[in-house]
């Protein structure tokens, strides 16, 4: 068995989705589910099919085009219902009609709400210019709320008991209407109407349902956004309320004794969606490669694209305790780009700078230190060359996986396939 | 980062969720299907097997064959929720290190749409699509019998398992339900259902020496099926079984139930351990399952050893006392 967990290096969108895809459509072994570890709907993961159908993955597993792939959202996933049933329905519109049939829920996992959503978009618009980068689809809210009132934040298995529910929802509304009476947000009874629908469709199941999956087949962890947006170690306050290192995947096959080979996504380039430090930021960049997938969004705003920073990308590794093997995407465009850069260290106030320090987890005040200094970095550059062999000595790992273009058929395995050191157990 | 793509209105979702065509569990039922899906159809079916492989070099089979009929009401629906458990059960304190799980539904081949329907040995998820393909009959022949003895034919003729013939193990045979078997195997029944081709009728018990040289039998009954309190239907099963007519008050145990079973019958472990690791695993099924098969602990005397099936003749049949 060779499970393998994705994640992305960098802010986000360097590919995890076709990488997941690939590995099920036509890896080095058979995938037979598709794990999710963290975040929850906001997730935007593209895949495209060789014969062009497209989908944007939230929250069913990337791999879930390919027949018989199964999807499962693990306790530390923030289930969005609503979303998730349109997500269905696109699916179901591409051919994968049998969707809600290979998806499973932990009974655990916490729900993503209207009302959390309607906080979060109000918070979010008081911070201004300030904003931190939300999607805005009230996943930080989520996580607020369930650590503020952990016995009243509502989880998947609540959508079995309607009446538990409807006390779980109501409170919750009450309460965001107390901070925010302007807020917009539908009635209780609806939200459990459609939440109840969710409970009888899906199947909720309990912990023990991912060590079955692990023991059973071939299973891949699917990351959501990326490292340098990890909610510890990623560049305060321009993070993410998710823990986007290996660290839940780790716990999950901790738990079912089993373990897996750690796969690094990163771009010939870097990309960052939303405000916060990108040091190798490049205006002529992001007005030259538009991402086909990734626009303004209201809630994010520009998506920014920059040079390949080695700095940023080693600091990634490093926090993320290490990586068995890459996956390098969008190399076609590093083909015909061949004014790409490389930056290996930074320079700050005139001082060169090769290395970020890595700050103990929650120490938020150390993260947002760092993030003040990482505003007046400026890169310091040379040419990048072959981007696979640049990244594998500037990174010192092996790259496993090259990619040229969207679709599992543009990628390319770099040796056959050797498995990568494995977790440590 | 991502962007929220997919519409998040409450008015659609509901629908969407309610308008979803196959329900989860039953798909195929709940489809709109009213004929045994081809994958499960024993017609024709030389042999289902379970086989050693590189990844279960051991393999041991386990078959679970449930009454898909209207006098079980809701059960089959629970069974389904609860089965796909079974395997992590069963592997996660050792019991059984590569079980091999096939589902299937046993009805009335006198009259009804599905009298029998068949899966494969699956050792992974493959066996949840299994238990989805199942069509649920409702309905029912009213005369308090289902076609069980077809059910154990098949199996006795129709299966081959690694672990029998290279190992001299038996697999198991769960059959859950609340009816009565018809006492022979009709041969017109066999040639229709089946396809064999058969000189004569075949009394229930030959039937049941041949498929017990193979499995180990159990037949478990679960309180709210329409029959569960009737004592012929008690009499008959034990009768035949011995002390392998399980009784279950919650249905929800089913899945802890049989892996216990196996369990003791394995000599993993005895019913005080098991109990222990359900109450270990936060299982809520121990009461249950202790009084299901608090019977069969207490046959479990050192003394009583025997490799061979009983004398099936003998009206007070003790059953296998290999536990």
């Amino acid at each position: 068995m060779t499970h393998r967990i994705v994640v992305d290096l960098g802010y986000g969108d360097a590919g995890k989705g076709t990488v997941v895809d690939w590995l099920c459509a036509r890896g080095p072994e058979p995938v037979h589910a598709v794990v999710r570890f963290n975040g929850g709907a906001q997730a935007a993961h593209n895949v495209v099919a060789p014969d062009g159908r497209h989908h944007t993955f939230a929250q069913f597993g990337s791999g879930t085009l390919t027949p018989g792939v199964r999807t499962h959202l693990s306790r530390f996933m923030l289930v969005e219902p609503l979303a998730l049933a349109a997500e269905a329905r696109h699916l179901a519109a591409l051919g994968a009609a049998d969707a809600f049939d290979r998806l499973t829920v932990d009974v655990d996992a916490l729900l993503t709400t209207p009302y959390h959503r309607a906080a979060n978009r109000a918070r979010e618009s008081a911070r201004g210019a300030a904003r931190h980068g939300s999607c805005g689809m009230g996943v930080g809210e989520t996580m607020a709320y369930s650590l503020e009132h952990p016995d009243d934040a509502p989880r998947a298995g609540d959508c079995t008991t309607p009446g538990r529910l409807r006390r779980l929802l109501s409170a919750l509304r009450d309460r965001v209407l107390d901070a925010f009476p302007e807020a917009d947000v539908p009635d209780v009874d609806d939200c459990v109407d459609a939440f109840t629908a969710f409970g009888e469709r899906v199947r909720l199941v309990g912990g023990d349902h991912l060590h079955r999956l692990l023991r059973t087949g071939n299973v891949v962890f699917e990351g959501a956004q990326g490292v340098l947006l990890d909610e510890w170690h990623g560049f305060h306050p321009y993070t993410t309320w998710s823990t986007t290192t290996f660290a839940n995947a780790e716990t999950l096959l901790d738990e079912a004794g089993a373990s897996a080979v750690r796969l690094g996504v990163v771009r010939a380039y870097m990309t960052r969606h939303g405000p916060g430090p990108f040091v190798t930021e490049d205006p002529a960049l992001t007005t030259d490669l538009p991402d086909r997938h990734n626009a303004f969004g209201p809630w994010q705003g520009t998506f920014r694209v920059g040079h390949l920073d080695l700095v940023a990308l080693r600091y990634a590794l490093a926090v993320a305790g290490g990586v068995g093997e890459l996956a390098v995407t969008h190399l076609d465009v590093a083909r015909a780009r061949r004014d790409l850069l490389l930056c290996r260290a930074y320079e700050i106030d005139g001082d060169p700078l090769g290395a970020l320090p890595v700050g103990r987890a929650g120490d938020l005040e150390g993260q947002e230190a760092l993030t003040h200094r990482l505003m007046k970095a400026r890169p310091v550059y040379e040419p990048l060359g072959d981007p696979v062999e640049t990244l594998e000595t500037g990174l010192g790992v092996n790259v496993g996986l090259r990619s040229y273009g969207p679709t599992a058929a543009d990628k390319v395995t770099a040796r056959p396939s050797r498995p990568g050191p494995t977790t440590r157990r | 980062m991502g962007s929220g793509v997919w519409s998040t209105n409450v008015y659609d979702a509901a629908q969407s969720y309610r308008a979803a065509t196959g329900a989860s569990a039953f798909g195929h039922t709940d489809g709109g299907a009213t004929t045994t899906h081809p994958d499960l159809d024993p017609h024709g079916v030389t042999v289902r097997e379970s086989r050693d492989n590189d990844e279960h070099p051991e393999s041991l089979a386990i078959a679970v064959l449930f009454d898909v009929t209207g006098s079980m009401g809701t059960v089959p629906r629970v069974l389904q929720t609860k089965l796909p458990d079974l395997l992590g059960l069963l592997m996660r304190k050792g019991y059984v290190e590569h079980p091999q799980i096939m589902f299937g539904g046993v009805g009335d081949a006198t009259c009804d749409r599905a009298p029998l329907q068949i899966g494969q040995f699956e050792s992974d998820n493959r066996m949840d699509d299994g238990l989805g393909k199942i069509l649920l009959e409702g309905g029912g022949g009213g005369q308090m019998m289902e076609s069980y003895e077809l059910a154990m034919y098949f199996m006795a003729r129709h299966t081959a398992l690694d672990c029998f013939e290279k190992r001299g193990r038996r697999g198991y045979l769960f059959m859950i339900g609340d009816e009565l078997a018809y006492p022979k195997v009709d041969r017109r029944l066999v040639a229709k259902v089946i396809g064999d081709d058969l000189a004569e009728d075949l009394s229930i018990e030959a039937v049941l020496t041949e498929l017990r040289r193979m499995y180990e039998v159990y037949f478990i009954i679960p309180e709210g099926g329409y029959h569960s309190g009737d004592p012929r239907l008690r009499d008959f099963w034990r009768r035949l079984l011995g002390q392998h007519v399980l009784y279950l008050d919650d249905l929800d145990a089913v899945c802890e139930t049989i892996a216990l079973t196996i369990g003791l019958s394995e000599d993993a472990i005895d019913l005080q351990e098991g109990l222990e690791h359900l109450d270990e695993f936060g299982s809520t099924a121990g009461p249950s399952v202790s009084r299901a098969l608090a019977r069969l602990e207490a046959d479990r005397a050192p003394t009583a050893v025997s490799a061979s099936p009983p004398g099936l003749d003998d009206a007070g049949a003790r059953g296998t006392t290999r536990l």
